[in-house]
């Protein structure tokens, strides 16, 4: 049982406090922030707990959202409803942020209080709450270069939002309403990749975790299909499944707003190798100097490409500095003392190629044993267009036919989550 | 326009201003001015004062402003109780709304608002919302019924709703159930013995339904409550479970969790043969590994139930080891709980996967993970056998990098891995010895030292290596310290010629120059067992060591069950039953596994030493407690043992130096004369119980004086006694040994008063692993509680505390228990209460029976001992004759009471001093007729007086006793007390 919700800003101001059973005072909120500010990084910070009272948050688009219980509850129950909330006051009011929240606290009131009743929460289906919302959103601005929340879409924090307008999706759901005519669909592929390499050029481990995300501006009903193969997968409650084993079609009728329908995994066997592949040489020369020349190939299709990648190599303790050949000029590299590391930027990175870097490293003192102490190098990418599974929304198709005129999206990406080559 | 002005600062007069906005007649400024207002409150402000004219604002048909005006109403009826009224009337009226919106509303406000006297007003609304023919308004009630029991439980019993509620199960909308079952699953919480949820197999039945039909969080509160039934049989137990398990590949990971806690509890009660448990063992892995892919937050939370289940059932997860590898942008507690579910995994089937992981780990930047992965990799030597070669060969890679983080952990385990595979690996020595100088950490430097201790036969040098040590000695810490002290005697036993100057140097350093009694009382035995009988010392230093355990870190088997029935919730994270960390009684209802249908309760799901510990019976010691306080206090009767006496005169002597601190130096002086230390013919025992620190790292090295000196005398006591020892360490052994110890200290005790043996007042059985015992003393005027706290468990114990009843004589604890430091698993420590006779009052049957509680960071224990009433007795009990004489006749003779003391061969004067020393005074003797008449006082803490008359007769054991008080239910106490004096 939920005892208390509130939503603080990350310098600690109460932004929204509601308590639901008379069990603590709203002192807590400033105890509450006393110890998450205190918290030091390899403290787990989901749950504290002060006396009988246990806090339980989660960080959603700057702001704290904690919930407060004093019974032996389950956490991951208050994790997922705060992060539901979070995206629920993101539906309704347009985006997440201070000042959205701040402007919209009636609305917000309005919401816990359908929500969750006496600690026991009832739904966060937006479409069965809008039946009970009353108060409209308050819209902050509609789009500003210097609002950059508004520019990361919706669940992946893309940069490249030609696809759709960037601010198409960042609007409160009940807009929509007056909108009438315009419906719009965006459906997204999300996936993240985890792969391990080991030093001899082994696979050791691929995994890939995808989600789809389905955010809705349409008045009523609507289904989709996916064709997929997929070792685990789950499903939103609004997925019927019928026709999902036969012919891999999901139906859906998605509430108004964002929501993840299909969460899966595939581990092992891609249907393509993994997209980067280091050959590192890495010596001493005579001068007591560390050469690591680390050629790094792309083995996505020719027409696709890598941006953001982001290589990092752990360098021996002692070092001191770096001196560098790349092989093109928009590239660029540095050695940052506080991680240990070597990292390398690569802005752009086509499917098909290979690039170089020779990295010469000063250390003042090396250990007697350097050459263990490099590695692992670990990529961070970002490959749009691209479902690393290979998986791919054959169709989207309204049914029944909606009148007017409806647009749909649909975009791929696949982040890195944690590539990993050994050397 | 936006909201945002209303967040602007107080202004002067802003309550004025919001209240001429309230009385507006627009109902836009109405509810502009609400908004500010309840704005004002979010902020913390105090804006009660409007109460009156919010209240005015509520009779509208605006929905948008009445909800506001509710919000302001839950905020602050409590503070204005009066006012609230003025807004029933509104209440009651809006649940007759033709709108069900607002029918809901106002009957879930209504509930909110905690004022006693709107409870009368709510009960005829909620009893026709109950009834209401919408689902939603039905639903909103459902919960009411909990808010209403919350604030007055009694008026929900008379006015029946329980009933409504329960009947509410059967409703049609799956949301109403759920929220039923939510409501009574709380109340029921508060009545742990009622039948509030009668779980029937119809019921549950009609949850099953209502489970495919409702939200998902109602799914929680109906997979929740399912989770507390007990199925009659296997087969319904199959049902559930095959009605369950679609809830596994639910997005939402609270029902997930919720489903698996029910699954593993129903397995349970599933023969392990059947096809059905094998293929709900295949469908609990996929759901759990997919919890991982989640946000750090819920990894975390997954990771820690992970852990649980895998104690209980690894074979779950058996193939998915590589899930738990760690990522390297996981933050370091995901990590941390990765690596420890990843050792937990390891068998001989993936050990060469883990290890090489393990190695990657250990080249990592963050310097506790690095760590935490050269102890894994030791770990993984332990447990599985095939692998520790190659463990070691890592290990030995690792200390090449010359990174002294690491090269001091790979000590570290790797002298735990000489524990477990002796006369294996030893040819790494020379690389480990050419470490020595870097090692700076008292782990490493105690591991080191006790490596080349152990191995000093083959260590050409390690005279050399130890004296380096010595130089610092007092520098070093305790464990560094103790451990060269072992160290140092063990190479003198080894190499006696070249090495008497090192012992002797050691010797005095710990004896004489240090003002650690650990320390010191190790240094005295190691002397003492040199000086008069090296042999024995070589067999009792150099003695076999029980191998160590395979899995050091086990939840206690009892503590897991519990906990693996509260998977899921915040028991799981933080891995301590509810009742630790949830007040009052709703936690205290300790959750059991139900038995398997199959093999019943005998099967014990991990074999090994853990299982082992809990089960041994530990009534057991007490028995051998009282035999040997027997022996020290009676006339030592030989027939027991195989050994002379003296032994245990000398265990009780060692002991006494601990508690006489400042007579050590005297005892010192006659080292010349030490006393007799037989240990001839009983050896072979004693030398078999660990009493070497470099143990599995939960073994703490303070208490290792204690052990060794009750060791000794154990040992020399029983020869004939336990013939196999425990082979790992056993903790109600070495709990024994310290019971042991001690009663030789309360012996040796110079005031010759008469102290029992200590009792177990609490066993370990029925308190987690905590022993508690005890003896009731009184030292210059003060009573005392002595107490051994005895920690059986395979956890720290900590935040001691104790607590007693109200009891006849007002006995409370004058200060709150000195235990200051954790008490780690197989540790003893000993804690003297006194007690003051000022706390409040309670007759008490017995009389002088005492309840206690005590605290630790596990739980809370309760148990019940009696003290000897003589506690009671205070020195000035001394009665003038003359009163004494007045007294006895003023007490009416219905306030006299007789007893005969049998079978006392003391004369009246032997008695009398005897007595005496209780604090029961004699004033007058009289001899009539050959018959002896004492005349005796003693006066109670609480100011009672009795009086007695002791008649001894010459040659007659039968004593006779009158006893005159003007509070005759003592009588019967004191007269015990006389007996249990005189007879000693």
């Amino acid at each position: 049982m939920i005892s208390q919700v509130f939503i603080l800003s990350s310098q600690g101001d109460h932004l929204i406090y509601k308590d639901f059973r008379g069990e603590a005072g709203s002192d807590v909120v400033g105890v509450f922030y006393e110890k998450v500010t205190a918290l030091t990084g390899d403290q787990p910070p989901v749950v504290m707990s002060r006396g009988d009272l246990h806090f339980v948050h989660v960080r959603q688009g700057g702001l704290y959202w904690v919930a407060t219980t004093t019974a032996d509850s389950s956490p991951f129950t208050v994790i997922e409803f705060l992060n539901r909330l979070a995206a629920l006051v993101k539906d309704y009011c347009g985006s997440l942020s201070e000042k959205s929240v701040q402007v919209n606290f009636a609305l917000i009131y309005e919401l816990l209080d359908e929500v969750v009743d006496y600690g026991y929460i009832q739904t966060t289906s937006s479409d069965v709450l809008k039946n009970f919302i009353q108060t409209e959103a308050v819209c902050s601005k509609p789009f500003s270069l210097f609002d950059l929340t508004n520019v990361g879409l919706f669940g992946a924090e893309t940069q490249q939002s030609k696809v759709a307008p960037s601010s198409a999706a960042t609007r409160p759901v009940q807009s929509s309403r007056e909108q009438g005519g315009k419906s719009e669909i965006f459906v997204d592929v999300i996936e993240r990749m985890s792969v391990v390499i080991g030093s001899d050029g082994v696979v050791m481990k691929t995994d890939v975790e995808g989600e789809i995300r389905v955010k809705c501006f349409m008045p009523s009903c609507s289904g989709y299909g996916a064709s997929v193969r997929v070792d685990e997968c789950s499903f939103h409650e609004a997925v019927r499944l019928d026709e999902f084993n036969s012919s891999r079609i999901l139906r859906l009728c998605p509430s108004q707003g964002e929501q993840t329908v299909m969460q899966y995994q595939l581990s092992d066997e891609l249907p393509s190798a993994p997209p980067f592949r280091l050959h590192p040489t890495i010596e001493r020369d005579s001068g007591g100097r560390l050469l690591m020349y680390l050629k790094l190939r792309c083995d996505l299709p020719p027409k696709s490409a890598a941006i953001n990648v982001c290589v990092t190599v752990p360098v021996p303790r002692g070092s001191v500095s770096v001196s560098q050949e790349l092989s093109s000029p928009d590239q660029s590299a540095e050695l940052k003392l506080q991680s240990r590391a070597i990292e390398w930027n690569i802005p752009r990175f086509a499917g098909g190629t290979q690039l170089s870097a020779l990295f010469k490293l000063d250390a003042s003192a090396l250990g007697p044993a350097p050459l263990l102490e490099v590695g692992p190098v670990v990529l961070a990418f970002e490959l749009p267009q691209l479902a690393v599974t290979g998986l791919q929304i054959r169709f989207l198709r309204l049914s029944p036919v909606q009148p007017g005129p409806s647009q749909r999206w649909i975009r791929y990406v696949t982040h890195s989550d944690s590539y990993v080559i050994r050397v | 326009m936006t909201d945002s002005k209303y967040f602007t600062t107080t202004k002067k007069g802003e309550i004025f201003e919001l209240k001429a906005e309230l009385n507006s007649d627009k109902k836009e400024k109405k509810k502009e001015a609400v908004k500010k207002v309840i704005a004002s409150m979010t902020v913390g402000k105090d804006v009660s004062a409007l109460f009156p004219d919010v209240v005015n604002c509520m009779q509208t048909d605006n929905l948008e402003l009445k909800k506001l005006v509710y919000l302001y109403l839950m905020n602050y009826a409590k503070s204005q109780p009066d006012m609230a009224i003025m807004a029933v009337n509104t209440f009651v009226k809006d649940c007759e709304d033709p709108n069900p919106l607002i029918r809901a509303l106002a009957v879930r406000t209504m509930g909110c608002i905690r004022v006693d006297k709107i409870t009368e007003y709510l009960c005829e609304p909620l009893r026709k919302c109950l009834k209401d023919e919408d689902p939603y308004v039905r639903k909103t009630a459902a919960v009411c019924v909990a808010k209403l029991h919350d604030i007055n439980a009694q008026l929900v019993e008379d006015q029946g709703f329980l009933d409504t509620l329960k009947d509410l199960i059967s409703d049609s909308n799956p949301m109403v159930v759920a929220n039923a079952v939510a409501a009574l699953s709380e109340i029921a919480e508060s009545h742990p013995n009622s039948n509030l949820l009668d779980l029937n197999p119809q019921t549950i039945n009609k949850l099953l339904t209502a489970l495919n039909e409702c939200t998902e969080w109602g799914q929680i509160f109906i997979l929740d409550c399912l989770a507390n039934y007990t199925p009659r049989d296997d087969r319904e137990s199959q049902s559930i479970c095959e009605r369950v398990t679609p809830r596994l590949s639910h997005a939402n990971s609270a029902v997930v969790l919720s489903a698996v806690k029910v699954l593993m509890k129903f397995m349970e009660m599933l023969p392990k043969d059947l096809d059905y448990y094998g293929t709900l063992l295949k469908k609990l892995a996929p759901p759990l590994v997919t919890l991982l892919s989640a946000e750090p937050e819920l990894q975390y939370v997954a990771l820690r139930n992970i852990n649980l289940i895998v104690q209980r059932r690894p074979e779950i997860l058996k193939h998915e080891m590589k899930v738990f590898f760690v990522k390297y942008n996981d933050p370091i507690y995901v990590k941390l709980e990765k690596l420890d579910i990843m050792i937990r995994l390891a068998s001989q089937a993936n050990i060469a996967q883990v290890l090489a992981e393990l190695k990657e780990y250990a080249t990592e930047v963050d310097v506790d993970f690095v760590r935490k992965a050269v102890r894994a990799i030791g770990r993984c030597a332990i447990k599985v056998e095939q692998s520790a070669e190659r463990c070691v060969s890592t290990l030995l890679d690792l200390i090449q990098t010359k990174v002294n983080y690491v090269v001091q952990e790979a000590i570290v385990v790797i002298k735990d891995i000489f524990r477990k595979y002796p006369n294996k690996y030893e040819s790494v020595i020379a690389t480990l010895c050419e470490n020595l100088d870097s090692l700076d950490e008292p782990e490493a430097r105690a591991a080191m030292i006790w490596i080349v201790g152990e191995y000093a036969e083959r260590i050409d040098n390690a005279d050399e290596l130890l004296e380096s040590f010595l130089e610092g000695f007092h520098d070093e810490s305790t464990q560094v310290q103790l451990q060269l002290l072992t160290a140092i005697v063990k190479l003198f036993l080894k190499k006696p010629t070249e090495t008497q100057e090192l012992v002797q140097q050691v010797l005095s350093l710990a004896t004489q120059d240090s003002d650690n009694p650990d320390l010191r009382d190790r240094g005295y035995i190691y002397w003492r067992l040199l000086s008069t009988d090296p042999v024995a010392a070589k067999e009792v230093v150099l003695a076999e060591k029980p191998l160590i355990s395979e899995e050091t870190d086990l939840i206690e088997p009892t503590l897991l069950e519990e906990l693996i029935c509260h998977i899921g919730t915040l028991a799981s994270v933080y891995h301590k039953p509810p009742s630790a960390f949830v007040e009052g009684s709703r936690g205290v209802q300790h959750k059991r596994l139900p038995g398997s249908a199959g093999s019943g309760e005998s099967e014990s799901p991990d074999p090994g030493s853990a299982a082992g510990v809990t089960e041994a019976p530990p009534a057991v010691i007490p028995s051998q407690g009282d035999l040997l306080g027997d022996l020290l206090n009676l006339d030592l009767t030989p027939t027991t043992t195989t050994g002379p006496p003296p032994p245990a005169s000398s265990g009780m002597q060692m002991g006494a130096m601990d508690l006489l601190g400042g007579g050590l130096d005297s005892l010192m002086g006659d080292e010349s004369e030490p006393p007799p230390i037989p240990l001839r013919t009983d050896t072979r025992q004693s030398p078999r119980l660990p009493h070497q620190s470099p143990s599995p790292p939960d073994y703490s090295p303070t208490e290792l004086g204690g052990d060794i000196g009750g060791n000794s005398a154990m040992g020399a006591a029983f020869g004939a006694a336990p013939a196999s020892m425990p082979t790992s360490f056993n903790a109600p052994v070495s709990g024994g040994l310290d019971d042991l110890f001690d009663l030789g200290g309360g012996v040796g005790m110079p005031m010759g008063a008469l102290n029992p043996p200590k009792a177990v007042w609490l066993p370990a059985m029925k308190a987690k692993g905590l022993e508690i015992s005890g003896v009731f003393v009184r030292r210059a005027g003060v009573i005392q509680m002595e107490m051994t706290l005895t920690n059986k468990a395979m956890s720290v114990m900590s935040d001691f505390a104790i607590q007693f009843n109200r009891n006849s004589f007002g006995l409370a604890p004058a200060g709150p228990l000195q235990i200051l430091t954790p008490l780690s698993p197989n540790q003893s420590i000993e804690a003297a209460l006194p007690l003051s006779t000022v706390g409040p009052v309670m007759k008490m049957d017995p009389l002088n029976n005492l309840q206690v509680a005590v605290k630790n960071n596990i739980d809370v224990f309760y148990f019940s001992c009696q003290y000897p009433i003589s506690m009671l007795f205070v020195e000035d009990g001394k009665m003038e004759r003359q009163v004494f004489l007045a007294t006895w006749k003023d007490i009416p003779n219905d306030n006299e009471s007789q007893f005969q003391i049998k079978d006392c061969h003391l004369n009246s004067e032997a008695a009398s001093n005897k007595l005496q020393s209780s604090n029961i005074f004699t004033i007058a003797k009289r001899t009539v007729e050959g018959q002896d008449m004492l005349y005796q006082s003693m006066k109670l803490a609480n100011g009672i007086w009795v009086l007695a008359e002791l008649r001894v007769q010459a040659g007659n054991p039968n004593y006779t006793i009158s006893l005159k008080c003007r509070a005759p239910e003592v009588s019967q106490s004191v007269f015990q007390n006389y007996e249990a004096v005189l007879k000693n």
